[in-house]
């Protein structure tokens, strides 16, 4: 029994966190289609953020608000730059930001060398519940998840700024026409998803070891909770973040991680073959 | 109210498409143009209201200087815009689309209320997804979309497509009575004689490019012979 309590609060871990370093994709990659290389070192800026906080003797929180806000400036500075000139030609992006992603990776190795970085862990007792014992950080991290998500949601489809936002992607000339500053808009949308991405980086730091490679592993199941669930919809990526981050976590119990990461990414592979839209995916 | 002189446009750079037209419309006038397709008048409009790469020439509106402008600074000195094939967004709701209307302004002057009396199905249908609409009410949208933000011109490409009469003919009275309460000009592109007589004061024709011939919409009236000689293929 408490057994099969640990495996479903790992999967519900996993899949929140896959939600959580997903939903700066699905903004920048999912709503406006641009494929930024340097998403995972905008993720790898936010836990070098709480690198840089604890350093000074900063606490937690305030790493996550500088963490959130830095890489945000970081994302406008590249979207001036970068981005904003190449939007609609793909391999131009691709070459492009994988340019940005390399610098900001070797500013990375010059400032803090290539060693990983201690960082300490807040909410460190064991949280005790239905006899169960569970590190709280992880608890903490599946309410922050959520909590993100929902605010991401509910600035995207319950505010006038989110209705900007997706009238300028639906339809970039016509809302222009009706006097929406485009590339303002632009530039804000690629900020707020760099910061989500910096924020993520921030939460999952004390989890793993910060050095220069940590945001690789999770930017391929993060991509393909995207892509499989449908790039178009916040809701898509939670589902994919559902099915990718619960099965590769279900299956990586009864056998092991390797072959559970083999299983996951090829049905992904399957999924995105039947649906090339995603699970809830609209013609985009 | 709008002033066109010398104007070249093109989408390729050095291929134009518009050759040193000139245009003039003063304020409250309602004028059409007409010509064959291809002759460029989705082009002209575009012009205007900013969406062109390559331009040259003058164009201002109520004496400002608006060729080269974004075509956000242009919506919000009170250029309004209908495309050809309306571009609503189909997506979102009629409310919504609205709305997308007016949070652009600066000025955040809008009327939901009046848009929705001139076009009571839009009220009907507030809530429903603009895409699920009947191509007429699609129309409707679009029209009432632009006029929310308050607008002193309107631009409208090709209003009539693929509408059945008598949703034309409503959509020509409403844009009648608007005009004369609101004191909005229009600018029309058109091809269907019902909406042109029933709406404008003037019809200019276009040909390759450049303004060819205008007269006052009376004489429309008198000599078909006229509409036939710059339409037909
Ligand atoms: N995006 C584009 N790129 C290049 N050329 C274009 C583009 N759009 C239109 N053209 C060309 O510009 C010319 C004028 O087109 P325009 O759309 O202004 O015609 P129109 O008078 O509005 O015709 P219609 O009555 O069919 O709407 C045409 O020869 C067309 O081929
Ligand atoms: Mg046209």
């Amino acid at each position: 029994m408490e057994i099969i309590l640990t495996i479903g609060l790992d999967a519900l871990c996993y899949i929140l966190t896959l939600l959580l370093v997903s939903i700066g994709l699905v903004i920048i990659f999912g709503l406006m289609n641009v494929v930024n290389m340097a998403h995972g070192e905008f993720f790898l800026l936010g836990a070098y953020s709480v690198v840089l906080v604890q350093k000074f003797g900063g606490p937690f929180w305030l790493a996550m608000i500088v963490g959130f806000v830095a890489v945000a400036i970081v994302g406008l500075i590249v979207e001036v730059l970068v981005v904003s000139r190449i939007y609609h030609r793909a391999l131009d992006t691709i070459l492009a930001t994988w340019g940005v992603s390399l610098v900001i990776k070797q500013a990375i190795i010059i400032f803090f060398g290539p060693a990983s970085q201690q960082v300490v862990t807040p909410f460190q007792a064991p949280a005790h519940f239905f006899g169960l014992v569970y590190p709280s950080y992880r608890l903490f991290i599946m309410l922050i998840s959520v909590m993100i998500s929902l605010c991401t949601f509910i600035i995207l489809y319950r505010t006038n700024l989110g209705l900007m936002v997706r009238g300028v992607i639906a339809n970039r000339h016509m809302s222009g026409c009706l006097g929406l500053n485009t590339q303002r808009i632009d530039r804000l949308t690629f900020a707020l998803g760099s910061g989500l991405a910096g924020l993520a980086g921030v939460i999952m730091a004390p989890l793993m070891s910060v050095d220069p490679q940590m945001g690789l592993g999770f930017f391929l199941p993060g991509f393909l909770s995207v892509l499989v669930g449908g790039a178009g919809s916040p809701l898509g990526a939670l589902w994919g973040a559902g099915l990718v981050g619960g099965g590769t976590s279900i299956i990586a119990a009864i056998k092991t991680p390797v072959v559970s990461q083999i299983i996951v990414f090829s049905m992904a592979m399957v999924v995105i073959r039947i649906f090339p839209n995603g699970i809830l995916g609209r013609n985009r | 109210m709008l002033n066109i002189d010398c104007l070249h446009s093109a989408y390729i750079r050095g291929a134009n498409i518009l050759k040193n037209l000139s245009f003039h419309i003063k304020p409250g006038e309602l004028v059409a143009v007409m010509g064959r397709n291809g002759m460029g008048k989705t082009t002209l409009v575009k012009t205007i209201i900013g969406l062109m790469p390559y331009l040259s020439g003058d164009i201002r509106f109520l004496e400002e200087k608006i060729l080269g402008r974004k075509s956000y600074e242009i919506s919000n000195l009170g250029v309004a815009y209908v495309p050809q094939g309306r571009e609503i967004f189909k997506d979102f709701t009629v409310e919504q689309n609205l709305l997308l209307g007016v949070l652009g302004k600066k000025k955040k002057v809008s009327d939901f209320d009046l848009a929705y009396q001139h076009f009571p199905i839009l009220a009907e249908r507030r809530k429903q997804l603009a895409g699920t609409m009947s191509g007429g009410q699609q129309q409707q949208l679009a029209i009432a979309r632009a006029i929310i933000g308050k607008p002193k011109l309107l631009l409208l490409d090709e209003p009539s497509e693929g509408i059945q009469p008598n949703i034309v003919h409503e959509i020509a009275a409403t844009l009648k009575q608007i005009s004369a309460t609101e004191s909005l000009t229009i600018l029309l592109i058109e091809q269907n004689l019902e909406l042109v007589t029933r709406l404008v004061d003037r019809v200019d024709f276009i040909e390759n490019g450049q303004i060819v011939h205008s007269v006052d919409v009376k004489i429309i009236h008198e000599d078909p012979e006229l509409v036939a000689r710059f339409m037909s293929v």
